[in-house]
């Protein structure tokens, strides 16, 4: 029973592979079809991968680095050859890094608090998330879990984080698996007696997932996840949210294009943090919110 | 493909083979024709690889697309990092060091000024989204508890063409009056809610008394802080903008804020 059923589902793969390689079996009978067939193949993805994977990738607008001023840096330098000193100076390059990114957070922060809007402080190193009105933190979130683009590692390698960092950015999208307010529509009554019927109407529970994305200038895009499982119907908006996500992704690549600019990357952060701060902090965050980073 | 049907033809009229064998064997005379076949048929055959691969290669790159950015990430990965900024930066060691014991100070300043933005005097931080409140004194919590906040209700007035939305604002606020024993002056929308007629502004049925608590704070723009006769409803959406407390929860608060204590609802 067992190698029969085996058998025939050998059979049925083997058909199936048949089925697929059998539009493909005249390439065999001639070299010049094959080499036709293989070149045609690989030109829009090779002009694809190039122009939305490799040119945004050199394009980076921290890579260039003027060549004669580290030779003018070098040369002014009393020594550069004791290894004590090349220790002691890569451990400082490494605190002035930091630090810079420290200073670059807290005069943002400052800047956003000169407003009167709300808005968002993101502290990867101390993995906290502050929702803040004039400098006064009204909720604080500890990050559960987060990733970040392979660039900030870049950048923080070449000791430039800072420079991106340096002045607030501003939300210029925004993407959810909930409303910004729950509105509920509600005709006036007509008399009395129609009030006092809508009167005992139930209040809606709301049970939605709180998942969000928003897009800032400067290139950067900020996940917030929620760190609980998503309901059923909370796994399929999920679905449609990525959906979305990826192919505002691919639109805007194509738009770029057809611009005859080059896609740029987008340096993005996803955090994990519990569904009630995610609901408290996208309900509280007004649409060109602000957001002062340190990571 | 002329060359495989020149081939055939050479093949057939070299006349090398003795004519005994031409009898014995009919083959040359069956392939001619399909040689000539195949060479007819060669030339789609090209034009059918370049579709197939044109064809495969177009999802292709919409498949590049889509996973273009997972792509760019695992190619900063491949990538070698290139310190040379950092190189550059880190060169001249004593000014380095100069400039380092400088950023140290003013991180300090930064910090220290942002410190002093959280006040010092008591204030009240209003959760809409889980209609909670909290009185803070700088960084220290000094009470926690439930209340209301707006219902987020559009209600139309078709007869009267108008609309409000009664929902609680976010930001910054401060304490504007302080009032004991609170006396409700109905606005519009309570009557067009009620199925009722709208009186004049000063018509004595806008007024009801106790049904907003001992206490009321006022924020501005007609927001107050105030109690509620409907303690079952605490901790839901239930309001018409205003902040709704328990009875004891409103003590805490009258008693902690003052006129100018800062209110932030988010």
């Amino acid at each position: 029973m067992t190698t029969s059923f085996g058998a025939a589902l050998k059979k049925a793969g083997q058909a199936v592979i048949d089925r697929l390689i059998r539009p493909f079996q005249f390439l065999r009978q001639s070299r010049k079809s094959l080499i036709l067939f293989f070149s045609s193949l690989l030109v829009f993805p090779l002009t694809i991968g190039i122009a939305v994977v490799f040119l945004p990738v050199i394009n980076n607008p921290f890579e260039a680095a003027n060549a004669n001023e580290l030779k003018d840096n070098i040369e002014s330098a009393p020594d550069t050859t004791s290894a004590a000193v090349i220790t002691s100076r890569r451990e400082l390059g490494k605190k002035m890094a930091s630090m810079e990114v420290d200073h670059a957070f807290w005069q943002s922060r400052l800047q956003l608090a000169k407003s009167d809007s709300i808005s968002l402080a993101l502290d990867l190193i101390d993995s906290l998330v502050s929702l803040d009105v004039k400098g006064v933190s009204m909720r604080r979130s500890k990050i559960l879990r987060y990733r970040s683009s392979g660039l900030a590692k870049r950048w923080r390698a070449q000791g430039r984080l800072h420079q991106w960092l340096a002045t607030p950015f501003i939300a210029e999208e925004e993407l959810a698996t909930l409303p910004k307010a729950p509105i509920r529509i509600k005709e006036a009554p007509k008399d009395t007696i129609e009030a006092n019927e809508s009167k005992g109407e139930d209040l809606p529970i709301e049970q939605r997932d709180a998942e969000f994305t928003l897009h800032f200038d400067r290139n950067l895009t900020l996940s917030v996840e929620q760190a609980q499982p998503p309901s059923l119907s909370g796994r399929w908006r999920e679905f449609l949210y990525d959906l979305r996500r990826n192919f505002d992704a691919g639109r805007d690549a194509v738009i770029a294009l057809l611009h005859g600019q080059l896609p740029q990357h987008r340096m993005w952060i996803e955090i994990e943090i519990p569904r009630e701060d995610a609901k408290a902090i996208y309900r509280a965050l007004p649409s060109h919110t602000g957001l002062a980073l340190r990571l | 493909m002329s060359g495989i049907a020149e081939q055939s033809s050479t093949r057939s009229s070299s006349g090398a083979e003795p004519p005994g064998e031409e009898k014995k064997s009919p083959a040359p005379e069956k392939t001619k024709p399909a040689l000539a076949e195949a060479a007819v048929a060669a030339p789609p055959r090209l034009g059918k690889a370049l579709g197939l691969g044109f064809g495969l290669g177009f999802w292709g790159a919409i498949l590049m697309l889509w996973f273009a950015p997972v792509l760019r990430e695992w190619t900063f990965a491949i990538l070698p990092e290139s310190k040379f900024a950092l190189q550059l930066r880190t060169a001249n060691l004593p000014q380095l060091q100069k400039e380092a014991q400088r950023l140290e100070k003013r991180v300090a300043g930064w910090r220290k000024k942002h410190e002093l933005l959280t006040p010092r005097a008591p204030y009240l931080i209003v959760n809409t989204s889980e209609n909670r409140i909290r009185v803070m004194k700088g960084l220290a919590q000094i009470h926690e508890g439930m209340c209301s906040t707006g219902s987020y209700v559009l209600l139309k007035s078709a007869a009267q063409q108008r609309q409000w939305m009664f929902s609680t604002p976010r930001g910054m606020f401060y304490i504007r009056g302080k009032k004991e024993a609170p006396v409700w002056k109905k606005p519009d929308w309570a009557f067009v809610e009620d199925g009722l007629p709208i009186p004049s502004p000063n018509a004595p049925e806008r007024f009801e008394y106790g049904v907003l608590g001992d206490y009321a704070l006022e924020l501005g723009d007609g927001y107050l802080i105030h109690g509620t006769l409907y303690k079952r409803m605490l901790g839901m959406p239930v309001t018409h903008g205003c902040v709704r407390l328990g009875d004891d929860d409103l003590r805490i608060v009258y008693k902690n804020l003052q006129m100018g204590s800062k209110v932030l609802i988010y």
